[in-house]
């Protein structure tokens, strides 16, 4: 190894990772996001532990129960206990937003890769494309595929995740550039690495770090479009026990059954305060350390 | 009939909460208890409708139950029928049958102009039932209704004779509706889509105009001269103007209701009547549909439904009694019949309903469903016991797609996968002219029990020239087609009711349907409404007696 590639490499290194500095405290909102992360997580991956219930069991005759000690969160109109339908809800929520993100995100690292990347002409072509998609409002973009492929789940899941891709790709592209026209990359260019080598070593660890905040951000809007489409009819279909189904069954009974809204609400809003609270944690982290 | 809001008032003042029951009475500055004096002239009523937005105005174009809310507004028919079922004048002043009942001459009123100035005669009759029967019209509950009518000539100008191919036991029926009112034969010539856009009756009210998804403006006739025999009053309407405006989301049209934005809604949920029974600004009109009962069709030609066994374990596995007890909190009333109990031909026979789900068990063990997949689902050579029950989510307010539910989750005890598809109305008629379904709920409102024929004879399985074919259960029974044939021919009523008892009883016992409840017809309306009523012909609302007590 050259002098020059070691520089090359340490500098590199640098930028990625740094020393361990002083171990920041753990906040107060933090510690609780974390907490209520975990219970999520849990939630949604052994929801039988924490809610043995079926959230599909109807009984008619304990309908529209408000809360009490049996039924915490109360019942729906076909008595079903609207705790159960939350906690067995979190794994489509999640899981939406987690898969949307991911399509968002793969998407949007090829996009921002392509334009970045591979010359005036083809990044001249791929954010004209982009502005084209960024006329639409994401959801509108959303609604447009559904309104093609047909209200369900997947297609949700998919349509999301399509929607939030252009602002992934705008991200990732100035990233890019910016990570581009470092010393350590300049020093890998004039000792002859390939473009792609660059790209692989270099660049892109570079590039991916701070989206791992916006991604942690990002399922967070996720969740919330996929609530939405699912709130308008255009996801889950009833009697799915989604949030955002929930909330639209409970709206026609908001005047005599407030339960029926409101705990599906607050946990759409807990969701996405907790991966706010901790995206933005570790971008601090990232920042300071 | 109307429920006048309870006072709790006096209740109020005795615990002590005078001040607080002054406050309520502040805000509601006129309830409908207060003294009602004379009708007052002027004003303008919005009415909010639940039902889908009509893409024509024009009833005779299709024919459903949101193009007749309207139309009563600005159309009217050559009779009508009072409260007891009796057929009453209208447009037709008197009518006589011939003696085969072949022919029958209808005299008509001479002092009757279309609010556009051409007059109303017997060429102008002519005209309607030739636009009804004319394929290009699309027209189905018209076109279906008129199925007799060989002929139609003009007498004299007051005189019309309808000449039918066979007797015709429901024709008065028929030509109440608000599907076959008549028409300004001058408008009628028109391109369809102009003529969709600005009907023109002879109504009370006269369209003016529509702006899509947003309202329909009417204005008063000044020059109306015919309103039907049991109407309140004579002369031109006490409103000004009419707004109709289309809030689908039952719980903001209501919202619209309670903050006075609205004057009338309809397609009220059971919970808001429930409330609204309660409260002293807001009123209460129950007026249940005619025609057929609400029910679930079960599609008996193709599998699984094709067998009876099949059928009657749907039937079994089904818990009505309390998805409509817990859903509809007393505002609806479980019903074992083919037809709306404000049909005095109904039979009713609730044996044949009983959940049962350990003899729903058995039947599909005999038919062969004897086996289980992973999911609790039965199976048969491979194949599950899946359900397809598309749901026209324009047509049921969310309390009837929550009985749906409920109906699914007790039908999947039993094995049953029922796949519930929520379709707005265009995808909803598409699932079903292309036999996507085994499962539907689709409203169908006619005056009398011929209703019968068009749902359940195998004729109706052939689709009326708008493509909608009304025998969803594909029944397809010789000796019903013959009760039913025979009593359509019977003017004698015994007869006739004995006919249609009989070919009620047969359609009961072949499984074919699931009835819930009557079609649920609710309206609420702001207490300063008054003489609001509902026409007993199809229970649409007419607006003509109405005025504000403002």
């Amino acid at each position: 190894m050259s002098d020059l590639e070691v520089q090359a490499e340490l500098s590199d290194r640098a930028a990625r990772s740094s020393q361990p500095g002083r171990p920041r405290r753990i906040g107060a909102a933090e510690g609780v996001a974390g907490v209520l992360a975990l219970f999520l997580v849990v939630a949604a991956a052994w929801p039988q532990l924490l809610a043995p219930g079926d959230p599909l069991g109807i009984d008619p005759l304990s309908a529209f129960q408000p809360p009490t000690l049996a039924h915490g969160f109360g019942t729906d109109e076909s008595g079903r206990d609207i705790y159960t339908r939350i906690l067995h809800g979190t794994q489509y929520s999640l899981l939406i937003g987690a898969a949307a993100t991911a399509i968002g995100l793969g998407l949007g690292i090829v996009l921002g890769t392509l334009a970045g990347m591979l010359g005036r002409v083809v990044d001249f072509t791929v954010n004209r494309f982009l502005e084209v998609l960024f006329a639409f409002p994401g959801l509108l973009l959303a609604l447009l595929i559904i309104v093609i492929y047909g209200p369900g789940v997947v297609t949700a899941t998919i349509a999301v995740g399509l929607s939030t891709a252009p602002g992934y790709a705008r991200i990732i592209r100035a990233q890019l550039i910016s990570v581009r026209s470092t010393a350590f990359v300049e020093a890998a260019t004039v000792l002859g690495r390939t473009r792609w080598q660059i790209l692989l070593r270099h660049i892109l660890p570079n590039t991916l770090a701070p989206l791992f905040v916006l991604a942690t951000l990002g399922i967070g809007q996720a969740i919330v479009w996929a609530a939405t489409l699912s709130y308008l009819g255009l996801g889950a279909e009833p009697p799915t026990a989604e949030w955002g189904a929930m909330l639209s069954a409970g709206r026609t009974y908001i005047t005599s059954a407030w339960w029926m809204s409101f705990f599906p609400g607050l946990f759409i809003v807990l969701t996405i305060v907790t991966a706010t609270v901790l995206g933005r944690s570790i971008d601090r982290r990232m920042r300071h350390a | 009939m109307r429920h006048p809001a309870r006072t709790h008032r006096l209740l109020a003042a005795t615990t002590g909460i005078v001040a607080l029951g002054l406050l309520v009475a502040g805000c509601t500055p006129t309830g409908s208890n207060e003294p009602i004096g004379e009708p007052q002239d002027g004003g303008t009523l919005t009415y909010a409708s639940g039902d889908a937005e009509p893409s024509c105005l024009d009833p005779h174009v299709g024919g459903n139950f949101p193009q007749a809310l309207v139309s009563a507004q600005y159309l009217e028919s050559l009779v009508s029928r009072d409260d007891a079922g009796q057929i009453i004048p209208w447009l037709a002043e008197s009518w006589t049958p011939s003696g085969d009942a072949l022919t029958w001459d209808f005299t008509l009123r001479d002092d009757v102009t279309f609010t556009d100035g051409t007059v109303f005669d017997a060429a102008a009759v002519q005209a309607n039932i030739a636009h009804l029967q004319d394929p290009t019209t699309l027209s189905s509950t018209g076109y279906l209704a008129l199925g007799k009518v060989a002929s139609v000539e003009a007498v004299s100008p007051t005189v019309v004779r309808f000449t039918l191919s066979e007797p015709d036991s429901a024709l008065l029926e028929s030509l109440s509706q608000p599907w076959l009112a008549m028409e300004s034969p001058t408008a009628l010539e028109r391109s369809q889509d102009e003529n969709c856009a600005s009907p023109v009756g002879t109504g009370p009210f006269i369209v003016e105009s529509w702006v899509k998804q947003n309202a329909i403006t009417l204005v008063r006739n000044d020059d109306y001269t015919s309103p039907p025999a049991d109407a309140a009053h004579d002369g031109p309407a006490y409103l000004d103007e009419v707004i109709w405006r289309f809030i689908p989301d039952s719980a903001s049209r209501y919202a619209a209701l309670q903050s006075g934005e609205v004057d009338v809604i309809d397609n009220a949920q059971p919970d808001t009547i429930v409330q609204a029974e309660q409260s002293d600004s807001i009123d209460h009109l129950d007026s249940p549909r005619p025609g057929a009962a609400n029910r679930i069709e079960l599609n008996s030609g193709q599998a699984p439904f094709d067998d009876v066994r099949v059928r009657e374990a749907f039937i079994r596995t089904a818990n009505v009694d309390d998805a409509v007890s817990s859903l509809f909190q007393g505002t609806a009333t479980r019903s074992y019949s083919a037809l709306s109990s404000v049909e005095a031909t109904a039979v009713s026979n609730a044996a044949v309903f009983d959940y049962d789900p350990a003899a729903a068990a058995e039947l599909l063990d005999d038919a062969g469903w004897n086996e289980t997949d992973a999911d609790g689902y039965r199976v048969k050579d491979g194949v599950r016991l899946s359900v397809e029950f598309p749901v026209s989510t324009n047509q049921s307010i969310p309390a009837e797609q929550s009985v749906f539910e409920q109906i699914q989750a007790t039908a999947k005890e039993t094995g049953f996968e029922v796949k519930l598809a929520p379709l707005d109305l265009s995808s909803w008629y598409a699932a079903l002219a292309s036999n996507d379904y085994d499962a539907v709920s689709a409203p169908y409102t006619k005056v009398g029990p011929d209703v019968l024929r068009i749902l359940y004879h195998s004729d109706s399985i052939v689709p009326a020239p708008s493509g909608y074919f009304a025998n969803l259960a594909q029944v397809s029974d010789p000796e019903i087609d013959a009760l039913l044939t025979t009593a359509a021919r019977t003017t004698d009523a015994d007869e006739r009711r004995d006919l249609y008892t009989d070919a009620q009883n047969r359609i009961l016992e072949g499984f074919y349907l699931l009835p819930l409840y009557d079609q649920q017809n609710h309206y609420l309306l702001r207490g300063d409404v008054v003489g609001l009523r509902t026409l007993p012909t199809v229970a649409v609302p007419t607006l003509y007696d109405a005025w504000l007590n403002r």
